[in-house]
């Protein structure tokens, strides 16, 4: 049986050409980055960091309230609007009648996350926003859910951001 | 009859019914709030406005009657405009706070506000504040500034439950709901304001906050907490039952139901069932599934039969299970296994008898007449006493129990268990775990059973009503049907492609089970 793979001709198994054209490119790249180094278009990365624009969609964020307690009504708006389902809240009762309604857990299944941004738009309070941090690294899966301690008071966030909503104001304003 | 024409359509109503009535029947849409089938009329909420040929303004059609040749819309501009300037009315003092409020998704404000309403507002007051998280009673929660002061809970307390408790307080736009000091809403109807309440207003304290209602499905059924036999809908997700609430069934609960069937979600849910078969005796349990339980227990069941005689065995059943089940375990018991040691449990027999007057029984058992009516028509007529003479005279070598399915209508498991457990064996067929039944020193075979959710059938309520239902969900997959189990003990096969599979709680993902394993 002849097989169906037609065999190269003897000009195509001549690879020696094909070799030194790889090596004359090679070679006028690395002339060109290392005499003008600021058009390099790649990052030394771990050094050099991408800065990306304002409407990235990073990693989640909690907000919180001026006196540092969560944002969050546990109205489940998010939960209801994510089309991957990796948002899981639990609601409670607070002793505060003002609050009356809060998280007592607050999961993002990060793996199962695909950083729509659709819990940002669905928050009727801006009590989630998707932040600038994009390198979550991990030594294993079991890191990835993130719960309140981890989404609105981690270490990169300083104390907590500051909601622009404030239930406090609107009564106030009469609202 | 006189006959009138809605929205151009052609109804023909009862003389003396309301236009709102007539559009019910027609099942047209209609806005309204303070307007309940089940409550007097108020006429406060001046949303249900229609439009009437030969009348120069619009009327309210829950208080107008229909009259002959009565030309009725609801769809022409005028109407919709009022309407839509009676929500803005409404909406003055109400928070809007509709994401922490749990009304949210079965609200009418919420619907009737995006089918009319103006998405502006032009008050420009400050809105007035009112209290909130006002305790009324044990079991209902106020918060009286998303009220809109129907008066619906306030007429049900003085029409339906004839409690009293409810008022309105104050005047004008501070007007309140609430209750007179030292006396609470307390009653065995309390939740049904809840109910009613067609805003977020009144809430209920057992359901508040936990879940949304939007992520729960609905099914059918019939209350099992006493023998009136409610309809009822329950509510459920894949983690288990959430809450009932009453459904219209004029001839046997009207619009209402007691406190105490609302609990009866609770023994249904995974915490409180047996979840798979179990043998053993105290300390010393096997577990195994709910086919193989049964199965062992069969066996041993027609051994002892065949070795000592029917009147070996004895059969005692609750009244909390389906009259089609009664049937099969009946034939079994008196037709195959040939004993006529069969004993209704009573628990409570000299409560039977008694009855709030509106809907709640003594009698805690759904279907206690489809198992009179079954036990006279297989012949059995035996008394509670004789089984104890044999159970203390060791006459009995097994005992099959068909135990209650809601156990908080019986005070007096634990002697009764220690009691049954006089005989050598115990076949146990149960939907709920019970501490007292681990304890047992008799060999004992514990059966999983199906709640009354999970199952179809019908129960016989106090009145001789046959009430079928259908299964709505299914919360412990291994559970059997008393029938099934039956089929199991005789020593026949089930069509196990045909049961229904569980929901088996939240979905697990691969990827997250498997965490941390990398």
């Amino acid at each position: 049986m002849s097989s169906l793979v037609k065999r190269p001709s003897g000009v195509a198994s001549w690879y020696l050409p094909g070799i030194l054209g790889g090596l004359v490119f090679t070679m006028k790249k690395m002339l060109t980055n290392l005499f003008n180094q600021k058009q390099m278009p790649t990052l030394n990365y771990p050094e050099q960091k991408y800065e990306y624009g304002p409407r990235f969609k990073g990693n989640h964020v909690l907000t919180v309230k001026k006196d540092g307690s969560i944002r969050c009504t546990a109205c489940m708006l998010c939960a209801t609007n994510c089309p991957a389902q990796c948002i899981k809240i639990t609601a409670a009762e607070s002793e505060d009648p003002s609050v009356e309604k809060y998280p007592i857990s607050y999961e993002i299944d990060v793996l199962r996350c695909v950083y729509c941004g659709f819990c940002e738009e669905a928050c009727p309070v801006d009590a989630i926003r998707m932040g600038p941090e994009w390198q979550t690294a991990a030594l294993n899966g079991s890191k990835f859910t993130y719960d309140i301690q981890q989404l609105a008071y981690r270490a990169q966030l300083k104390g907590g951001v500051v909601s622009v909503l404030d239930d406090q104001e609107r009564h106030k304003a009469g609202i | 009859m006189p006959k009138c024409k809605i929205n151009g359509q052609e109804v023909e109503v009862a003389a003396g019914s309301t236009i709102i009535q007539a559009y019910k029947a027609a099942g047209i849409d209609i806005c309204h709030y303070c307007w309940h089938p089940g409550l007097s009329v108020a006429g406060v909420c001046r949303l249900c406005m229609v439009q009437i040929e030969g009348m120069p303004k619009l009327q309210i059609a829950c208080n107008t009657e229909v009259k002959e040749g009565m030309v009725i819309n609801n769809t022409s501009e005028v109407v919709k405009d009022t309407v839509k300037w009676g929500l803005d009315f409404h909406l003055i003092n109400h928070p809007l706070d509709c994401p922490i409020c749990d009304q949210a998704g079965e609200c009418g404000l919420q619907d009737q506000y995006m089918q009319f309403g103006k998405y502006d507002p032009e008050m420009a007051e400050a809105k007035v504040k009112k209290h909130k998280v006002v305790d009324l009673g044990p079991t209902v929660v106020l918060d009286a500034e998303r009220c809109i002061l129907c008066s619906r809970c306030v007429r049900f307390t003085e029409e339906v439950s004839k409690t009293n408790e409810l008022g309105i307080f104050n005047r004008g736009d501070r007007s309140e709901i609430g209750t007179v000091e030292g006396k609470p809403l307390d009653n065995n109807y309390s939740l049904n304001t809840v109910d009613i309440c067609p805003v977020g207003a009144l809430t209920s304290r057992d359901f508040r906050f936990r879940q949304r209602v939007w992520y729960l499905k609905e099914a059918d059924s019939v209350c099992p907490g006493c023998s009136t036999g409610c309809s009822v809908k329950v509510h459920y997700n894949e983690e288990g039952l959430w809450r009932v609430k009453p459904r219209e069934n004029k001839e046997v609960n009207g619009y209402w139901m007691c406190d105490t069937g609302r609990d009866t979600y609770k023994f249904v849910n995974l915490k409180a069932r047996l979840l798979s078969g179990r043998i053993g005796k105290r300390d010393q349990w096997q577990e195994i599934s709910a086919e193989d339980a049964t199965r062992s227990a069969g066996l041993k069941l027609r051994e002892t039969v065949q070795k000592h005689g029917p009147d070996s065995v004895a059969l005692v059943v609750t009244g909390q299970y389906t009259n089609e089940e009664y049937k099969d375990l009946l034939k079994f018991f008196t037709g195959e296994l040939k004993s006529k040691n069969v004993y209704h449990w009573l628990n409570n027999p000299e409560k039977m008898k008694d009855f709030d007057g509106l809907l709640f029984r003594g009698d805690r058992n759904p279907n206690t007449m489809g198992l009179s009516a079954a036990l006279a028509a297989h012949g059995v007529s035996s008394k509670w006493e004789t089984l104890q003479s044999q159970l203390s005279g060791r006459k009995l070598k097994m005992v099959v129990v068909a135990g209650p399915e809601n156990q908080a209508t019986f005070p007096d498991m634990k002697e009764k268990i220690q009691m049954l457990s006089q005989a050598d064996g115990l076949i146990w067929l149960t939907a709920g775990l019970n501490a007292d039944l681990n304890q047992v020193g008799s060999e004992t075979w514990q059966v999983p059973l199906k709640a009354y959710v999970e199952k179809a059938g019908s129960f016989t309520n106090f009145e001789g009503r046959v009430q079928p239902f259908k299964a709505g969900t299914t919360i412990v997959p291994q559970a059997l049907t008393l029938s099934e189990a039956v089929e199991l003990l005789a020593g026949r096969d089930l069509n196990w492609a045909l049961r229904p599979k569980g929901l088996g709680g939240p979905k697990t993902n691969y990827a997250v089970t498997q965490r941390g394993t990398l």
